[in-house]
């Protein structure tokens, strides 16, 4: 018995997907908490419950509930039944010796026995496919087989679905569907008495190996219902049940395949972090930021998108000046200004003297960062013979700003243009910053002012608005990577994007600055603080479509129009939005 | 006897034109080709080849071909100052047509949003030029760097000149 106790343990100490400490040694006596401590692989304490309720979290993700104080148990009426099988006439004693326990977590090795080794009934089991594990080490089938046909083992499929968060306790699934065989009738005499018989699949007598199949299509499903339970649950602040839940999400993502696999891992994250109050420090290294944007202005089209049409709108208002003057919100690496100093420099006419300001926060190691940003810009203005002035602002926020720091010029020497890409949200963790910087916008008196920001509203005064918000929206755009072809590109951009989602979803009050409004959202607040809209023109709209059919995804990305603005979405979702303002007392400009 | 012979010879050698003596000729007839052609021309002798590497013009025709409007003078400047029109055809106006399927049979396998006869070239060429620019760039300062620098989060040298890579195809190797 001590053997087979510790074969089992040894089976079922599975390095789990998270890296959780090595279990203790198999301990000899086969105590209900112990065995299930060095069952799960977690160090948990003898004598205490786990936070999920004592329901072990392996069998969990493939639709049972069993305790963990109950693994002991289970694990002896497995080898009862083994013992049965190999005692019983009538041929079952085949399977007693043909069964082999499968470590669950090594699943490709297990994958590929099976694949090999299937021969298949003569009716196949019509689809949907259970969730079922056979004489799996973990399978939890607790009956004795009475006297049944050798040929086929049917079973009597009792399903409910239950959300993890009820804490019923009996052998049921978490979810399954039914299969039926087309033999035996004996079907309903195998339930013995407290426990529901777990369906075992059918099978001839020519296969020997019993049928172990995990449907991912439904565990997808599962996944997201557990996301949105771990959220709600968070959201009312029952913080056990949420802990749990998170963990089941780990496990259910690592069934799931491409971008739902690590999206579902970023907002798993993010859900954990919320619980255990581990808010990301915040000054993140900047130049590990900029290297993640750097990777996703590679990678996919979004930003350069966003700089393109924005330059577009640019050159446009600044038709016939002489002296320009562009103020730069999001200077970052300063990638949208060589584009718009060529076109400027290949205007009919000639180029204009072009001065830019920078404004950007403080690098971490205190490197004058935009000062070299700046001259690299210089270089290249240089070569295309472009007149270039440049001056580098260092501000924490947009909102410290004032229009007297910027040392502008007479508006009839100068033309001024505001550029600010994904920046002004920022701004409305504080309230009354972005009224500030709109006023102060309006002392620089623009001849236009270009702003793109994410199309999506994760800035709703519900947790659970915004979760689902940002769910769809993030998947989305992980959808949307999924066709780039630099792999290392892609992972940048996902950590990226992974950092947002991780302050969307866990972290509050100042700290939470991605805070997206959609673009009628923006429409309102520039137009109560004195803009009028500018139609962004065709040419826009073409170079931004011929742009996207360049990627390697291009055939997902759309731009749509907007009522003069531009968005850029995948298949039916818009993603982002650029929009054009000037002040409402100017006349409207002719295109 | 064979004073004559050789009388013979050099009157046919006259007669038979050869286009190697007539590089301005053949500079106009190497305008005329296409992309793939003139990398064809290159390999065929030495004179062909360091007029096709040598000469930007021949480029330049290449890049603005089916332009409607000649090119402002300007644009030269800038060209040859970004890198040549060489070396703007080949990393951006040949992926650019290529991707869109406007330049031969064998791209008709991807989804185009225009047919082959419709491709807006103008646009190309706008589009064009400003991704080689800020190739340029990045070409520009991308060898700039030193280790001091490298942490403050600039484009690491390894991968400079890469904003220009979703251009690029995969190839397995």
């Amino acid at each position: 018995m001590k053997r087979e106790h510790h074969h089992l343990q040894s089976n079922l100490r599975d390095p789990s997907p998270s890296s959780m400490p090595t279990p203790p040694p198999p301990s000899s006596a086969p105590q209900p908490t112990s065995a299930a401590g060095a069952y799960s692989g977690y160090s948990i304490p003898n004598g205490t419950t786990s936070a999920d309720g004592g329901m072990d979290e392996l069998l969990a993700v493939v639709g049972y509930k069993v305790r963990s104080s109950d693994m002991a148990e289970v694990a002896q009426k497995l080898e009862q039944l083994e013992e049965a099988m190999g005692n019983a006439q009538d041929g079952i004693s085949q399977l007693s010796n043909d069964t082999v326990h499968f470590n669950p977590a090594d699943i490709s090795n297990w994958l590929e026995t099976m694949i090999s080794n299937l021969d298949l009934p003569p009716p196949p089991p019509p689809p949907p496919l259970p969730q079922q594990h056979s004489v799996d080490s973990s399978s939890s089938s607790a009956a004795f087989l009475p006297q049944t046909e050798s040929s086929t083992i049917t079973t009597s499929m009792d399903r409910a679905f239950e959300d993890s968060s009820s804490s019923d306790y009996d052998l049921k699934a978490i979810a399954a569907k039914a299969i039926y065989t087309t033999a035996s009738a004996s079907a309903d005499s195998l339930s013995p008495s407290s426990k529901r018989v777990k369906p075992s699949p059918a099978e001839s007598s020519s296969s020997t190996r019993p049928l172990v199949l995990v449907d991912s299509q439904e565990n997808g499903i599962r996944l997201v219902h557990t996301l949105m339970a771990c959220a709600e649950a968070v959201h009312q602040n029952n913080l056990p049940l949420a802990e749990a839940l998170v963990k089941q999400i780990g496990f259910l993502a690592v069934s799931q395949v491409g971008a739902m696999r690590k999206v579902a891992t970023y907002f798993a994250e993010a859900l954990a972090r919320r619980i255990y109050g581990l808010y990301p420090e915040n000054p993140i290294q900047h130049s590990f930021s900029d290297m993640l944007q750097i990777h996703f202005y590679e990678t996919c089209p979004y930003l350069k998108f966003a700089h393109f049409t924005a330059n577009q709108a640019i050159l446009e208002a600044f038709q016939g000046k002489n002296r320009v003057h562009v103020i730069d919100f999001s200077m970052n690496q300063g990638m949208q200004w060589p584009a718009l100093m060529q076109a400027l420099a290949l205007r009919p006419g000639g180029p204009p003297a072009f001065r830019l300001t920078g404004i950007g926060p403080p690098a971490a190691d205190n490197s004058d960062h935009l000062q070299e940003v700046g001259w690299k810009l210089a270089q290249l203005a240089e070569t295309i013979h472009v007149e270039f002035e440049y001056r580098g602002f260092v501000a924490n926020s947009l909102a410290d700003l004032d229009a007297s720091m910027l040392e502008l010029r007479p508006s009839e020497t100068e033309s001024v243009a505001v550029n600010s890409v994904f920046e002004l949200h920022k701004l409305l963790a504080r309230p009354g910053a972005v009224e500030k910087v709109l006023s102060v916008v309006r002392h620089i008196r623009p001849e236009i002012v270009t702003v793109v920001e994410q199309e999506a509203n994760h800035n709703g005064p519900g947790f659970m608005d915004r979760f689902t918000e940002s769910l769809h929206y993030y998947s989305t755009m992980f959808d949307s990577l999924e066709g780039s072809v630099n792999s290392q590109d892609k992972l940048m951009s996902e950590v990226y994007l992974g950092k947002q989602i991780c302050n969307v979803v866990a972290c509050e009050g100042v700290d939470r600055v991605e805070r997206h409004e959609t673009l009628g959202q923006w429409r309102t607040r520039f137009g109560s603080s004195g803009f009028a809209p500018v139609h962004l023109g065709s040419n826009a709209f073409k170079q931004a479509s011929m742009l996207l059919a360049l990627f390697a995804g291009g055939d997902g990305y759309r731009v749509e129009e907007n009522n003069g603005c531009l968005m850029l979405g995948w298949h039916t979702r818009p993603l982002i939005a650029t929009s054009a303002w000037q002040l409402a007392t100017k006349s409207v400009v002719a295109h | 006897m064979h004073r004559r012979e050789d009388m013979v010879k050099q009157e046919k050698r006259q007669r038979f034109f050869n286009i190697n003596d007539n590089i301005d000729i053949l500079r106009e007839i190497l305008k005329r080709l296409d992309g793939p052609s003139l990398g064809v021309a290159a390999c065929v002798c030495r004179l062909w080849r360091s007029l096709a590497t040598n000469d930007d013009s021949l480029w330049e025709h290449l890049c603005f071909r089916h332009v409607s409007a000649p090119p402002a003078a300007s644009v030269k400047s800038v060209v040859v100052a970004l890198g040549g029109y060489k070396r703007l055809y080949m990393v951006c106006v040949r992926p650019v047509l290529s991707r869109l399927g406007a330049e031969s049979e064998s791209d008709r396998r991807r989804v185009r949003r225009w047919r082959r006869e419709e491709v807006p070239v103008a646009v190309v060429v706008q589009l064009s030029l400003s991704l080689f620019c800020i190739d340029s760039y990045e070409r520009l300062h991308g060898n700039n760097n030193n280790p001091a620098t490298a942490s403050s989060g600039m484009i690491p040298s390894d991968a400079s000149a890469s904003s220009l890579m979703f251009l690029c195809n995969p190839i397995n190797v």
